[in-house]
């Protein structure tokens, strides 16, 4: 027992995710045997530690255990001591960090060195090209909505026809028409926003709660933000209006015979 | 044609808009049809480019997706060349070397390969690596433009940089024998090709033998799934998959636009039902004292629900020839947008339009439309005759 103990202090400390210690049954204190390869003979360490990674939305789809080692640990362990990815750097304060990596850059043979703001973004290309299809889709969605808020209101004044013949008839004036028939068309786009902002943000809250359990993560995939919710309801108050005004235009200029269907 | 779908015409503002409406929708199911097939079936054909149906890659790895290699690729070649099923074996290797160009330093990504059995590239000028050409070099235009290079040119390159001597190791002389097209690099990579056993010798990987993967082709009327599980068995230290085996893999990671696909594809369709529906029964109830002034002189109620249904389906069918012209065209600005992911072979595609996408989405959208007429139809054929006709009249 004694010399169970001694074996494992003098064996590497690891520090194991979360996902992996629950997946594996594994707890502080356990030995697993790590390898570079399937086929090598590797080494034995101790557990040290479980970790919950920060959310990662680069890894979430990849579904990688990770482990965490002390460097030379993981170097004996590949068989590449002293060997490193690479270097991190703070600067001393007022240092800027483009003219630091701009001076290495001009010493340096066989490694290159980034300011943290181009690895960022270097490595948010990925999200940029998502953000950018995102875009694109919503253009697309915006302009069907669109036309469908058009039609739909043309088709909600157009049903007036026989009340607009009836005000024509007993004297209320194109002017009066035109404005019940345009603040009847903001009433519904306001109400079709609101329901459709209450629908969004129920559809949100489905999709993280969907994908959070599915990749077992606390990344927010769904996010309205206030300046989404104010331009879609603006947009749609504004088309809604638009096709109001034009229904309602059409419908006052055409004669009251005809409206009631005898012209 | 009978006087439903011919009732479109009377009023051509709110039928255009309908179309417009009903384009727009058509236009992205057929996007999100592409998108939700076009993605295996991109990855799959890309796959089997050169025909090789099987990958052999470290345990838990898939092909280039990590650093790790197998060790005694040799022997695991051997292995599958004596299995009657095989056609074709070969390995390949990764790794990063070093070209000078004047006072720079250019990195390559480097294939070792075995030209006779090779599934990674096809040849665009010049010459393939002969067997026993060690000091053979294969170039991409990408790698071609930075080094300045060219068929016949000589190109120095070295495995490592050694950044406390400032100089390179292994360093080795090459001749340029003709431009590649590497099938699985991204957009502009820089990838070079010289034989397997010579990149192993240079990055100290040749005492172990190791390879990054092995490609198989098998024979015809051999299933390569077999041969793929009866390999992985026998050799539990690598992982043997079979195209569809890769596919079933990428599937998991491209969950999330297949079910955006799915869901916009979806809300497509019910905005293309809310639409007809709605324009159907509007103008049902505009038409009711025509319609059943119809039924009063013995037209039947059947007819009147075929004519309505016909309406709803010929609105449907116009967007949809509209939405197809559009979707085609969407599709291609969206999959500009996609193939720009950092990574990505250059050759692979998310949308791919394929006859059975178009028929696929073009059915749902007219299924849809047409059963989008059964209400407003239903309201037509049910109206009372004598006080329709009384309500008209007053």
């Amino acid at each position: 027992m004694l010399l169970a103990l001694l074996v494992a202090a003098q064996l590497p400390r690891v520090a194991i995710e979360r996902r992996l210690a629950a997946e594996a049954a594994l707890r502080v204190g356990d030995t697993v045997a790590l390898a570079s390869t399937a086929d090598s003979a590797g080494t034995r360490a101790v557990v040290g530690a479980v970790f919950e990674p920060p959310a990662d939305p680069a890894a979430v789809l990849r579904r990688e255990y990770r482990v965490r080692l002390h460097l030379p640990d993981l170097a004996g362990l590949l068989g590449e001591p002293d060997r490193v990815d690479r270097f991190g750097v703070a600067l001393r304060p007022g240092v800027s960090p483009d003219s630091a990596a701009s001076r290495l850059n001009a010493l340096a043979f066989g490694f290159r060195a980034y300011p943290s703001k181009a690895i960022a973004a270097e490595s948010s290309r990925t999200f940029l090209v998502v953000s950018r299809f995102h875009r694109a889709i919503a253009v697309i969605s915006i302009v069907a909505s669109a036309v469908f808020l058009l039609c739909i209101m043309l088709l909600k004044v157009e049903e007036r026809r026989a009340d607009a013949a009836v005000m024509r008839f007993v004297g209320v004036r194109r002017r009066t028409i035109f404005g019940a028939l345009l603040l009847e068309a903001a009433l519904v786009a306001l109400l079709g926003s609101l329901l459709g902002t209450g629908i969004a943000f129920g559809a949100g809250a489905l999709t993280n709660l969907y994908y959070q359990r599915l990749f077992e993560t606390r990344l927010v995939f769904s996010l309205i933000t206030p300046s989404i919710v104010a331009f879609s309801v603006a947009l749609s108050l504004a088309l809604g209006l638009a096709a109001g005004a034009l229904a309602a235009a059409r419908l006052t200029r055409t004669r009251p015979m005809v409206l009631w269907g005898r012209g | 044609m009978g006087w439903g779908p011919r009732s479109l015409a009377r009023h051509p503002l709110r039928t255009a808009l309908s179309l417009a409406g009903i384009a727009v929708a058509a236009a992205m199911l057929l996007d999100m049809v592409m998108l939700s097939g076009g993605l295996e079936r991109s990855f799959a054909d890309l796959m089997l480019t050169r025909g090789f149906q099987i990958r052999v890659t470290p345990a838990g790895t898939l092909p280039f997706d990590a650093d790790a290699t197998i060790a005694g690729a040799g022997g695991l070649r051997d292995t599958l060349r004596a299995d009657p099923r095989v056609a074709v074996a070969g390995a390949v290797l990764g790794a990063s070397l070093h070209a000078r160009r004047g006072d720079s330093v250019v990195t390559l990504f480097a294939y070792g390969v075995e030209p006779e059995a090779q599934g990674i590239y096809q040849l665009e000028s010049g010459r393939d690596l002969a067997p026993g050409d060690s000091a053979g070099l294969l170039l991409s235009q990408p790698a071609a433009a930075i080094l300045h290079a060219r068929p016949g040119d000589q190109v120095t390159l070295a495995a490592s940089l050694d950044p406390g001597t400032a100089g390179a190791r292994a360093e080795r002389t090459f001749v340029v024998r003709g431009m590649v097209r590497w099938l699985y690099d991204y957009r502009g990579q820089r990838s070079i090709g010289l034989p397997l056993a010579t990149l192993q010798a240079m990055t100290g990987r040749a005492a172990e033998d190791r390879v990054s993967l092995l490609m198989v082709k098998v024979r015809p009327g051999a299933d390569a799934g077999l041969v793929a599980r009866s390999f992985r068995e026998r050799h539990p230290r690598v992982a043997a998959n079979s195209v569809a085996d890769l596919v079933a893999a990428f599937r998991v990671r491209m969950l999330y636009f297949r079910q955006l696909a799915w869901i916009l594809g979806t809300v497509s369709l019910l905005v293309t039902i809310l639409l007809v529906t709605t324009l159907l029964t509007i103008t049902v109830n505009e038409r009711l004292g025509e319609i059943v002034t119809l039924r009063a002189i013995g037209v039947s109620r059947a007819h009147v629900v075929r004519q309505v249904m016909a309406e709803g389906l010929a609105l449907t069918l116009l967007g949809a020839l509209l939405g197809a012209a559009l979707g085609l065209v969407t599709a291609r600005y969206l999959d500009a947008i996609l193939t720009s992911f950092p990574g990505l072979p250059a050759a692979f595609s998310f949308f791919v339009p394929r006859p059975d996408a178009i028929a696929l989405a073009g059915a749902a959208l007219l299924v849809t439309g047409t059963l989008a007429g059964i209400y407003p139809a239903w309201r037509a054929a049910g109206a009372p005759i004598a006080a329709t006709l009384r309500a008209e009249a007053t």
